[in-house]
C-alpha cells in the first residue's frame, strides 16, 4: 500500500479534527486528519465534492432548550422525537412497539465518512421493536433546535417476523447552518412488511447528511421513499443488503433541487442471496441553478441467482442552468439473472403541455398537473391516506415554493 | 350577413424552411359541418394544428377569425375558452394523470376563464357520467391515466367524451377515424352527431370518405398541396373516392 500524504486540512476538516478528539474518537481523529474531506477523486462522493461543498462546520450541538413547530404533521401518527441528538421520552406507545434506547450509533462499521462521523459522534440510539402489525404510521421527528450545530442522531428499527408497519422519518429545525448526520439501522425479520420514508424538511441554511442501512430476511418486503424538500447541502445514502430468499424491495426517492441547492441520493444495493427481488424508481426535479445528483449502485453476489434488479432514475429539469447527474451501475456475479437499469432525463415534454393547453388548462396549471403526475408514481403506492395526503402537500409546497 | 363561426384568409404557414399552407381560404358558417378532404401530406393536420395554436409554425400571412376574434395571436388555452376544441389524430398519454383528474381541470379552467362558477364534484360527476354512457365510457376508464394504456378506439372515444363535456363552439376533428374499427367508428360518429347544434360548427379532417358517410357534411373542401382546391356538397366526398385526388391535384396546377 502507498503511503498516503497527508492533505492539506481547511477549516470545516479541523473542526471535525477537533470535534473527535472532543468526545475521544482520537483513531477516528488521527485517520481523519490524514485523509481529509471526500474530493471529487473519491468515486462514491464524485459529484458531492465535500471537500469544495463543506466550508464550515458548526460546533457540537448542545441540549435543545426550544423547539419549532413540527415540520409535516400526519393525522393519526405516533411520533417520536430526537432533538439535538437526544432521544426524548415518548408517552405510551402504540400496541407492539417497544421504543427505547441504547447507546451510540446504530450503524455498522463501513468506510465511509458519514458513516464514521456518525459512529463517532452520535451517543445513543432511539431503538423501536415492532413486534406485530402496527396500525398507525409512526413518525420519528428529528430536530436540530437553537443556534447553529454539528448533531449526529441515530435510530435502529426491527421489524419482526411477520410483523407490519409504516415508519415515517422527517428532519427539520432552526433556520441556521446545522451540519446534521442522521442515521438509521433498519433489520427486517422473516416475512416482515415495513414502509420507511424519510423526508428532509430542514431550512435551506442546513447541511443534512442521513444514513439509511437495511437488511433484509427471508421472504421480507420493504418499501422505502427518500425525499430532499428541504436543506441547501443534502446527501442520503441508502445501503441494503438481502440476506434471506424471496425478499422483495423497492427503492424509491425524490430528490428536489432549487436555487443554489445540492442534492445527492447515493444507494448501493447488495443482492447477497439467490431469488430476491428489488425495484428502484428514483426521480430528481431541478430548477433555478441546483445540482441533483443520484447514484445508483445494485450488486449481485455470485450465488444469487434469480436476481431480478430494475433501476430507474428520471429527472426533470425546469430550468437552464439546473444540472442532473446520474450514475448507475450494475455489478453482476452471478450468471442467471434479470436486471437493468436506465436513465432520462429532460424537460417537460411540449406535446403533453400543449394537450392540456388545448383543453383550456393554463400554462402554470398544466405545468403543474405533469410535474405531480410524474410524481405519482412514487407516491401512488403509499397506502395510508393521511400520510399520502401530508407527502403530498410537501411535494405541492415546493412545487408552490 | 351573420358573422361565420370560422373564417379563414388567405393563411400561409412554414415549417422551418418550408411553406406547407399556401393561402388557405375557408369560410365555415355556424351550425354548418365542413369536411376537408385531402392526401396524406397535403397538410391538413398542419391546418389543425394551427388552428389550436400548437408551437413550431409560422404563420407569414393570413388570419383566422372565430366569432370574428382573431384567435392567432392566443394561446392555446385561450382558444379553448373561445371556444374551440381539436380532437387530436392522436391522442397523448399522459402518465401520471388520472382521465378524471384532467377532465375536471379542463372544465373548471374554462368556466373560470369565462367568470362563471366552477362545478361542484357531484355536479361534475353527473356530467361525466351522462357525456361518458353514450360512448360506452365507464369509471375504470376514467380513473386510469388519460389516455394511457388506451386502445384507438378508447382514446377517440375519450377525445369525444372531452368535446362533450367542453362544449366547445368550433370543433376540428382531425382524422378522428383513424386507427378505428366499424363497431368504435359508429360510437364515435353517433357521439359527434349528438352535438351538431344550430350554434356549433365542425371542421371534419379526413384522407378516406368512410367518415363522412356517419358524420354527413354540408360541404366538402378538397385540400391539396396546402391549399383548397375545390368545394362542394357532399356527393364530392363520393367523386373522390372513385376518382382520386389526382385529378385535383392536376386542376390546382
Amino acid at each position: 500500500m502507498a503511503l498516503q500524504i497527508p492533505v492539506r486540512i481547511g477549516p470545516a476538516e479541523q473542526s471535525l479534527i477537533d470535534q473527535l478528539n472532543s468526545v475521544g474518537a482520537t483513531a477516528e481523529a488521527t485517520r481523519f486528519a490524514v485523509i481529509g474531506l471526500p474530493t471529487r477523486k473519491v468515486e462514491s462522493y464524485h459529484y458531492t465534492d465535500l471537500k469544495q461543498l463543506l466550508r464550515t462546520v458548526p460546533p457540537l450541538a448542545s441540549v435543545a432548550t426550544s423547539a419549532s413547530p413540527p415540520a409535516l404533521r400526519i393525522a393519526g401518527a405516533h411520533q417520536l422525537m430526537i432533538a439535538n441528538g437526544a432521544v426524548q421520552e415518548s408517552s405510551t406507545a402504540p400496541a407492539g412497539v417497544i421504543v427505547g434506547k441504547t447507546a451510540g450509533s446504530a450503524l455498522g462499521p463501513r468506510d465511509d465518512l458519514l458513516v464514521r462521523l456518525n459512529s463517532a459522534l452520535a451517543t445513543e440510539t432511539l431503538s423501536l421493536v415492532l413486534e406485530s402489525s402496527v396500525d398507525p404510521v409512526i413518525q420519528i421527528d428529528r430536530r436540530t433546535e437553537g443556534p447553529a450545530g454539528h448533531a449526529a442522531d441515530s435510530a435502529r428499527i426491527f421489524v419482526a417476523d411477520g410483523a407490519s408497519a409504516t415508519i415515517v422519518e422527517t428532519y427539520s429545525g432552526s433556520n441556521e447552518p446545522h451540519l446534521t448526520n442522521h442515521a438509521s439501522f433498519v433489520q427486517l425479520g422473516k416475512g416482515a412488511t415495513l414502509t420507511h420514508i424519510t423526508v428532509d424538511l430542514s431550512s435551506k441554511s442546513t447541511t443534512h447528511f442521513a444514513t439509511s442501512e437495511y437488511l433484509l430476511a427471508e421472504g421480507a418486503r420493504l418499501r422505502t421513499l427518500t425525499i430532499h424538500a428541504g436543506a441547501g447541502l443534502a446527501r442520503s445514502q441508502v445501503f441494503a443488503r438481502f440476506a434471506g430468499e424471496r425478499a422483495h424491495a423497492d427503492f424509491t426517492g425524490l430528490n428536489l433541487v432549487g436555487d443554489g441547492q445540492h442534492g445527492d441520493i447515493t444507494i448501493d444495493i447488495s443482492h447477497a442471496v439467490p431469488n430476491t427481488t428489488s425495484k428502484e424508481i428514483f426521480k430528481a426535479i431541478a430548477r433555478g441553478r441546483s445540482k441533483a445528483v443520484f447514484q445508483g449502485r445494485i450488486v449481485v453476489a455470485r450465488d444469487a441467482q434469480k436476481t431480478d434488479a430494475k433501476m430507474m432514475m428520471q429527472g426533470l429539469m425546469l430550468s437552464d442552468e439546473a444540472e442532473i447527474l446520474s450514475k448507475p451501475e450494475l455489478e453482476i456475479y452471478a450468471d442467471d439473472v434479470v436486471c437493468g437499469h436506465g436513465s432520462t432525463c429532460g424537460a417537460l415534454d411540449e406535446d403533453h403541455m400543449f394537450y392540456l393547453m388545448s383543453r383550456g388548462v393554463p400554462k402554470a396549471e398544466a405545468e403543474t398537473m405533469l410535474v405531480r403526475g410524474f410524481l405519482a408514481e412514487l407516491t401512488d403506492p403509499i397506502v395510508d391516506a393521511a400520510l399520502k395526503e401530508a407527502l403530498e402537500a410537501v411535494l405541492d409546497g415546493w412545487l408552490g415554493g | 350577413m351573420t358573422t361565420p363561426m370560422l373564417e379563414i384568409r388567405d393563411l400561409h404557414v412554414r415549417v422551418e424552411e418550408r411553406e406547407i399552407l399556401k393561402g388557405v381560404n375557408l369560410v365555415l358558417p355556424a351550425g354548418e359541418v365542413h369536411a376537408i378532404m385531402g392526401r396524406n401530406g397535403s397538410g391538413k393536420s398542419t391546418l389543425s394544428y394551427v388552428l389550436a395554436g400548437r408551437d413550431g409554425y409560422e404563420i407569414t400571412s393570413g388570419e383566422v377569425l372565430m366569432d370574428g376574434q382573431n384567435i392567432l395571436d392566443l394561446d392555446p388555452n385561450e382558444r379553448a375558452t373561445a371556444g374551440l376544441f381539436l380532437a387530436f389524430q392522436y391522442p397523448i398519454e399522459i402518465p401520471g394523470v388520472s382521465t378524471m383528474t384532467f377532465l375536471k381541470a379542463a372544465i373548471n379552467a374554462q368556466l373560470k376563464a369565462r367568470g362563471e362558477a366552477v362545478l361542484s364534484t357531484p355536479d361534475f360527476m353527473r356530467a361525466v357520467k351522462d357525456a361518458g354512457a353514450s360512448l360506452q365510457i365507464n369509471s375504470d376508464m376514467l380513473k386510469r391515466a388519460l389516455n394511457v394504456g388506451f386502445s384507438g378506439g378508447e382514446k377517440k372515444r375519450a377525445e369525444i367524451l372531452q368535446m362533450a363535456l367542453l362544449k366547445p363552439k368550433l370543433c376540428v376533428l382531425d382524422e378522428t377515424d383513424s386507427g378505428l374499427d366499424i363497431d368504435a367508428l359508429r360510437i364515435v360518429s353517433d357521439g359527434v352527431n349528438a352535438l351538431r347544434s344550430p350554434t356549433r360548427s365542425m371542421l371534419v379532417i379526413t384522407h378516406y370518405q368512410r367518415l363522412l358517410n356517419y358524420i354527413v357534411p354540408d360541404v366538402v373542401h378538397v385540400f391539396s398541396d396546402g391549399r383548397i382546391v375545390k368545394s362542394g356538397g357532399k356527393e364530392l366526398a363520393l367523386e373522390l373516392e372513385a376518382e382520386g385526388y389526382a385529378g385535383f391535384s392536376e386542376a390546382a396546377a
